[in-house]
């Protein structure tokens, strides 16, 4: 499986890398140590020396340099050397071209007494008295050798380390793919038309387990949806069935009266049935564009103060006609909002058209219209009697009429409506009780600090 | 007196019903089936109306209205569409088109906004004569006062708006959804009799006490100011 593979190599080689870069900080410090003590050592050696040589003279000199010649490791040089060039005592086995004669620390190749080659070495050189020179240092070959053994060993284990991350990567992606596997069957039987299926969980709680949980609220969410589309598609069936069927009669029964007046009477029929048809329709298709968000284009800046107060003279002598007092509480300053003017609008109208629909009995609706820092609130209160708590989504809902002997058309699908226009504002539509009778009111949300002056 | 029509319709069935039925009110109709060809014969400019389709093969009806404003005729366009959303409505007023009506529509609200139309041209065209008279109704639009055979009416606001956008639409059908969209400005379809609420508020104030009434109802279209 290429992503098993891919995985595989990806963790051998961050191993790799990781190793490198932990084997080259080794191997960098170790050199650097074993310059540092080499150089140290000399420096030491030269020091003791010439400090012998001042307080004791040539003599004492002489015999410092056998001393050490005799106790100190084979990698010791040593040398006096006189001021035609010739080595006076010392264990080089020929003298080194030094030039030029200075002061100081340096890198040289010399040869030992006794030794078939010259060897790398670090020295110092000292000037003395009547112009002799002391020599004195060491090879640095041992050192060479010991790195070369840490070399070979650190390459070795770079190697192991790069095997050892190829073997968890190949186990690792053996168990991702093992639990992405479960995740992607599930997907596939979902595909296969089985929403019911879910995610099976380890409960160890891990970001697989949060994944599959995720995955399984999504599939909550779309059996939801798929439900509601249902209960939806259900429903419109069956309220464009009656005055489908009852168009289709009038229709029929029209073509075959023969009294003209009875024909007229059926025509209208007629026609009053295809309206209510085209206004369900038309209904249903702004609430499906509202709850699309595509009227978001055509927002702008208005007075809902204003729209509540041309909304409630509209409907005032609706109210008066069916003697009910219908009032209106609002702010005297404008309450500027940025939103569809027209849509929000007919969802007020809605609400309104609600109350008087089912709530007139009640004699009095109140249009209340509020607003804080963060939201504007708009109120429809009826004195009806209400709707109870464990009703109200399903009054929400597209055709969730209540009362399904009436046959008041369209009417399920008013606060539907309103509440898909609060939602392209981010807002929401609430059913609250008036005690008694029912109060809609929306909610949405405004920034206070965008809107103009 | 007839008027020159051009109406830009794909749909045979439907451009036909309204040619015959145009044609039979005095017009003259030319008919385009689709956009390209509606918009090649609107440019002449000689057309009193075009009634455009919105959903148009070739070029889509926003589209060549767009174009007929770009070119500066100015030609009423009535569109026609099977978009209902407000929001659709919306669009295609703002692109410049002088009313919108959704399909399906009874003839008698096409007929009701086509002579509308034609007699907004003609009164932008004519003499500017703001008073209005209505038979022996006055209406003077600069103080909004109104005066029947000399008696002055007391209306509310948007009684005085209704009766003017009769008025001006005198002895011709004014439909309930135009009030809605003229004298309310919403383009929504409000479920209960709430516009007819209004015009019989606005016609107990007109005609009562008079013995000839001007505001008459038109069965199944709606409702027509005349002397």
């Amino acid at each position: 499986m290429p992503t098993t593979l891919r995985i595989a190599l990806l963790a051998g080689l961050l191993a790799l890398l990781s190793n490198l870069a932990v084997i080259g900080f080794i191997y960098g410090r170790t050199h650097d140590e074993a310059v540092a003590s080499l150089h140290r050592q000399v420096t030491e050696q030269s020091k003791v020396l010439t400090d012998v040589y001042r307080s004791g003279g040539k003599k004492a000199l002489d015999e410092a340099i056998d001393d050490t010649l005799a106790y100190a490791d084979p990698q010791t040089a040593v040398a006096l050397i006189g001021p035609d060039g010739r080595q006076l005592q010392g264990n080089l086995a020929e003298t080194p071209s030094l030039e030029p004669m200075q002061e100081g620390y340096r890198s040289a190749v010399i040869r030992l007494r006794g030794q078939p080659s010259p060897h790398q070495a670090e020295i110092v050189l000292s000037r003395l008295p009547k112009e002799n020179w002391l020599v004195s240092g060491r090879l640095v070959g041992a050192d060479l050798a010991f790195r070369a053994t840490l070399e070979r060993s650190l390459l070795l284990a770079l190697l192991v380390a790069g095997l050892l991350g190829l073997l968890c990567g190949v186990i690792l992606a053996h168990y991702v793919a093992q639990r992405i596997g479960n995740i992607a069957a599930v997907a596939n039987r979902i595909s296969a038309r089985d929403l019911s299926q879910r995610v099976p969980l380890s409960g160890a709680g891990d970001s697989f387990d949060r994944l599959g949980m995720q995955i399984n609220a999504m599939l909550d969410r779309i059996s939801m949806l798929m439900e509601e589309l249902r209960l939806l598609t259900d429903s419109l069936a069956h309220d464009l069935r009656s005055p489908a069927s009852r168009l289709h009669a009038a229709a029929h029964a029209a073509a075959e009266a023969s009294d003209p007046a009875e024909q007229e009477e059926l025509l209208a029929s007629v026609v009053r049935n295809a309206d209510v048809l085209i206004r369900i329709l038309s209904t249903i298709l702004e609430i499906s564009r509202s709850e699309a968000l595509t009227g978001r284009k055509q927002f702008a800046w208005f007075d809902v103060g204003e729209l509540a107060a041309e909304l409630t003279e509209m409907y005032d002598p609706v109210a008066d006609e069916r003697e009910v007092v219908l009032r209106l509480d609002k702010p005297e300053r404008p309450v500027p909002l940025f939103g569809h003017r027209q849509l929000l609008a007919q969802a007020l109208s809605n609400l309104v058209e609600n109350a008087l629909r089912y709530g007139a009995g009640g004699g009095e609706i109140d249009i209340r219209l509020r607003r804080t820092d963060k939201q504007i609130e708009i109120e429809v209160a009826d004195r009806g009697p209400g709707i109870p708590p464990e009703r109200r989504a399903e009054a929400l809902r597209r055709f969730g009429r209540l009362d399904s002997s009436r046959s008041d058309e369209g009417a399920g699908l008013g606060l539907a409506l309103a509440q898909s226009i609060a939602h392209l504002h981010e807002g929401e539509l609430v059913l609250e009780d008036n005690r008694p009778g029912l109060l809609t009111r929306l909610r949405l949300p405004v920034d206070a600090a965008q809107a103009p002056r | 007196m007839g008027r020159k029509i051009l109406l830009v319709e794909d749909d045979r069935e439907t451009a036909s019903y309204l040619a015959k039925g145009l044609g039979q009110e005095g017009h003259s109709v030319e008919q385009a089936t689709n956009g390209q060809d509606g918009l090649f014969r609107a440019t002449d400019g000689t057309f009193d109306l075009v009634i455009l389709d919105r959903m148009l093969p070739v070029l889509d009806g926003i589209s060549v209205l767009r174009a007929l404003r770009a070119a500066n005729i100015e030609t009423p366009v009535l569109i026609l569409s099977a978009l209902a959303s407000v929001g659709d409505r919306i669009e295609g007023l703002e692109c410049g088109s002088d009313d919108y009506l959704v399909k399906p529509f009874s003839f008698a609200e096409l007929l009701a906004r086509v002579n509308a139309l034609l007699r907004r041209r003609e009164s932008r065209v004519g003499p500017a004569d703001h008073r209005l008279t209505v038979g022996d109704l006055e209406i003077d639009p600069l103080s909004r006062s109104v005066k029947r055979a000399g008696k002055k009416l007391d209306l509310k606001p948007r009684e005085y708006l209704l009766l003017e956008y009769f008025a001006r639409n005198e002895g011709r059908v004014v439909t309930r959804t135009m009030l809605l969209e003229q004298v309310w400005d919403y383009h929504f379809d409000p479920g209960t009799n709430v516009i007819d609420v209004h015009v019989s508020r606005l016609r107990r104030k007109l005609d009562e006490g008079f013995e000839k009434p001007l505001l008459h109802t038109v069965r199944g279209a709606g409702y027509m100011l005349a002397a």
